[in-house]
């Protein structure tokens, strides 16, 4: 790799060379039109321009080259006696003299400022890799988002094949994947097991000729890992240098890591990953715990209150059914809370299928068919609405909130409209109740969790979740929801926006049916 | 029902759900045999006459869905699942394996006990050879394969009454997606979940007195659909309190 480097910097620079010549004839050829059309006698000083254009264009070398083939052109073709390189007059020798100097200090100028300039422009990208490395590594949410993240930073660093292992296990795994030769793979779980000594760094011959150095990223910080790097086939002095270039990028590295904290951030990452744990452990076994007795006691309440025993006396009946509208009602905010610790724990997976709007809107209002019972719905559903790709059973639980939401801030008796439309590449559901209606204040908060209307929290029930689980059904589908109201006591219009494929169902009538 | 009285072997690890079904069910004219586990259960329904299993998913000694399996490999007797995971990919799982209906917990007796009168009719259905299925006003003749609303023949096309059939053969039950586009389409179309939305549509607009809201062909979302139960309609359990609480999580 090393001396392909070295190669392919001596084809530039013989390139340079060549165009510097090329360039220096050309402005022969340019003096001689000058001599003929003007008639000037010397034109020592124009070789000068060659010489600039060079240094800036190719570097230093081609500029001496041009300075030099400058030299030998003035005294050939322009100072007498001409087309040899004799010179007569001491004068002239003076002339050329200075030119030479000038040519070299020019030459020596532009050169130092090529290079300063690409000095800037390597800072420039330098500093770009810099910024998206913390950026990826503010974004990144666990201890493997961290390492990848510190992996590619220091394969574009080091512009080489760069293998990141956080612990013997991962070496392991990446065995089977074929990352990188067993017998390097096998030195990164030796590395990771003997973590507290400051085993410096190895090589291995990866098979094939290619040499892989080992080595931890930090001697003083075992958690950010092992890194395995394959320096291909160097030869020695190569090796030495890119070793060399490696200690000097991996200080850089530590520093970096250092500064942003990511020994804090990692730790604080495998802490996370612990209490999600025990979260969801503790949620399984709650939600376990609670539905089974829960379950028994709807049951019960069902068979009494349907009991031939009960049926004479009201009061009984009444209780039975009290008791079942009771226990759905804690299932439910069971429910809820399930839900609200799955968006916040993993996130919300939907299952996206094609699915007929109306047949969602049915479902969602089947669903609360008994806490409905008490208001007038009107349900405006047009016919022919596109399918829309989304999750059914997520989009229909957003409803469910959505319509059990408008139940609970309206009067009995008063009237819920449905309303379903598609325009504009979205599909809209609306609710609309003629209840509490909204504040300014409640409208900015009522997508927060936990958050339920002041006015109300006296003589309503409730966790405060289910628009904020609603919202986050919806996000999970692609779409969003907005509440609007014209004041409190005046009504709420909470409405669902839902993408509509455009690319809708393709050559169904011709094929599908003979 | 002719038959005397209908045994049902409920088969759950929980005493309380075990005692309010046997109650519910003796109530409705129902006679109960229990089971505790699964090895139990496997082992009652050889031995006694059952007339249909209800089986409660997480057991102690084995997953309801391998309850499910080993007594559909020997026996064509109803199955309901009692489900607390209630993911549709689940439910759509024990269906494939034989199951004939689910039933999410919580749920209420009567609920329960209309899943239950579905799929002993369509097995008595099943073993009388009686060729008509009736839907409320809707009438599908599986064995002249006519099918007529409020006495009026109704034109299908092939596949629309393709559709149906499958439905009707399962009058009542749930049957999913992926074997409606099976039975319908072929199998490489299992995953074209648009082609059954559309003809799902078309067909309402024909069997369904009110295309607008569906009684007859019902969604059952993320799962598939189902026929309404034969009789559902003038029996009014609309309005009924079958409402389950809510499914899925």
């Amino acid at each position: 790799m090393q001396t392909a480097i070295i190669r392919q910097r001596a084809r530039q620079e013989l390139r340079g060379v060549v165009y510097a010549t090329l360039l220096v004839a050309a402005t022969t050829l340019v003096i001689f039109g000058i001599i003929e059309w003007v008639g000037l006698t010397r034109g020592s000083v124009v070789y000068l321009v060659p010489v600039v254009i060079a240094a800036v264009r190719w570097g230093q070398i081609p500029a001496l080259v041009a300075a030099a083939l400058g030299v030998v052109a003035a005294a050939f073709f322009f100072y007498p006696p001409a087309y040899s390189f004799e010179i007569n007059d001491p004068e002239e020798v003076l002339n050329l003299i200075l030119y030479v100097f000038c040519a070299i200090v020019v030459g020596q100028l532009a050169s130092r400022l090529k290079y300063q300039y690409e000095l800037s422009r390597q800072r420039e990208i330098d500093l770009a890799d810099l910024y998206a490395f913390s950026r990826r590594l503010a974004v990144a949410f666990d201890v493997s988002g961290i390492h990848a993240a510190i992996e590619d930073h220091l394969a574009t660093v080091m512009q080489r094949r760069v293998l990141l292992f956080a612990s013997g296990h991962d070496a392991g795994e990446r065995r089977g994947a074929g990352a990188a030769p067993d017998a390097v793979l096998q030195k990164v779980s030796e590395f990771s097991a003997s973590r507290s000594e400051t085993a410096a760094e190895t090589a291995v011959s990866g098979g094939n000729g290619e040499l892989w150095l080992v080595r931890a990223v930090s001697p003083k910080n075992p958690d950010y890992g092992v890194i395995a790097i394959n320096l291909g086939r160097a030869s020695k002095e190569g090796y030495a240098a890119l070793r060399s270039r490696l200690d000097t990028v991996l200080a850089d590295a530590t520093a970096t890591l250092e500064r942003l904290g990511v020994a804090h951030a990692i730790s604080e990452a495998r802490m996370r990953a612990q209490t999600d744990r025990l979260r969801e452990a503790l949620i399984g076994s709650v939600s376990h715990e609670l539905r089974t007795p829960l379950a028994s006691i709807l049951g019960a309440a069902t068979v009494l209150a349907a009991a031939p025993a009960l049926q004479n006396d009201a009061r009984l009946k009444d209780l039975a059914q009290g008791m079942r509208d009771e226990a759905e009602r804690l299932n439910n905010d069971i429910q809820n809370l399930l839900d609200a610790t799955r968006i916040s724990s993993d996130g919300v997976k939907p299952h996206i299928e094609w699915a007929d709007p109306a047949d969602i809107l049915h479902a969602a209002v089947d669903r609360c068919r008994r806490r409905l019972a008490q208001r007038s719905l009107a349900l405006d559903l047009p016919q022919d609405l596109p399918l829309i790709r989304v999750d059914p059973i997520l989009v229909q639980q957003a409803l469910v909130q959505v319509l059990d939401n408008a139940v609970k801030y309206s009067p009995s008796g008063s009237e819920i409209a449905v309303k379903v439309r598609a325009q504009d590449g979205k599909m809209t559901f609306t609710v609309s109740d003629k209840g509490a209606g909204l504040t300014q204040a409640e409208q900015a908060r009522m997508w927060d969790r936990f958050v339920r209307g002041e006015r109300h929290v006296g003589t309503t029930s409730g966790s405060g979740l289910g628009l904020w689980i609603a919202s986050a059904f919806v996000a999970a589908n692609g779409g969003s929801i907005a509440a609007h109201s014209a004041g409190p006591g005046r009504g709420a219009t909470i409405s669902i926006d839902l993408p509509v494929t455009q690319a809708a169902v393709p050559q169904l009538e011709s094929e599908a049916d003979e | 029902m002719s038959e005397p009285t209908p045994v049902v072997l409920v088969v759950d690890d929980e005493v309380q759900i075990r005692r309010f079904l046997r109650t519910g069910f003796e109530l409705n004219g129902f006679s109960v045999q229990e089971a505790s586990t699964g090895t139990e259960a496997i082992r009652t329904s050889t031995l006694r006459p059952i007339d249909l299993v209800i089986v409660d998913l997480g057991l102690p000694d084995m997953d309801g869905a391998e309850v499910v399996e080993r007594i559909r490999s020997w026996s064509t007797v109803p199955i309901i699942v009692l489900s607390v995971r209630s993911s549709e990919a689940e439910k759509v799982h024990l269906l494939e394996l034989g199951a004939d209906d689910y039933v999410v917990k919580p749920f209420g007796m009567a609920e329960l006990l209309a899943r239950v009168r579905v799929a002993l009719r369509r097995q008595s259905r099943a073993a009388s050879g009686e060729p008509a299925v009736k839907v409320g006003p809707l009438t599908i003749d599986l064995a002249a394969r006519a099918v007529t609303l409020n006495g009026t023949r109704l034109t299908l096309t092939p596949k629309e009454y393709r559709l149906l059939q499958v439905l009707a053969q399962h009058a009542g039950n749930v049957v999913t997606h992926q074997h409606l586009l099976k039975e319908v389409w072929g199998s490489i179309h299992v995953h074209d979940t648009h082609y059954l939305r559309i003809f799902v549509r078309k067909l309402r607009q024909k069997i369904e007195p009110n295309p607008d809201s569906p009684r007859i062909l019902i969604t059952e979302l993320g799962v598939g659909y189902r026929l309404a139960q034969p009789g559902e309609i003038e029996s009014g359990a609309w309005a009924s309190e079958a409402e389950p609480a809510k499914p899925s999580a």
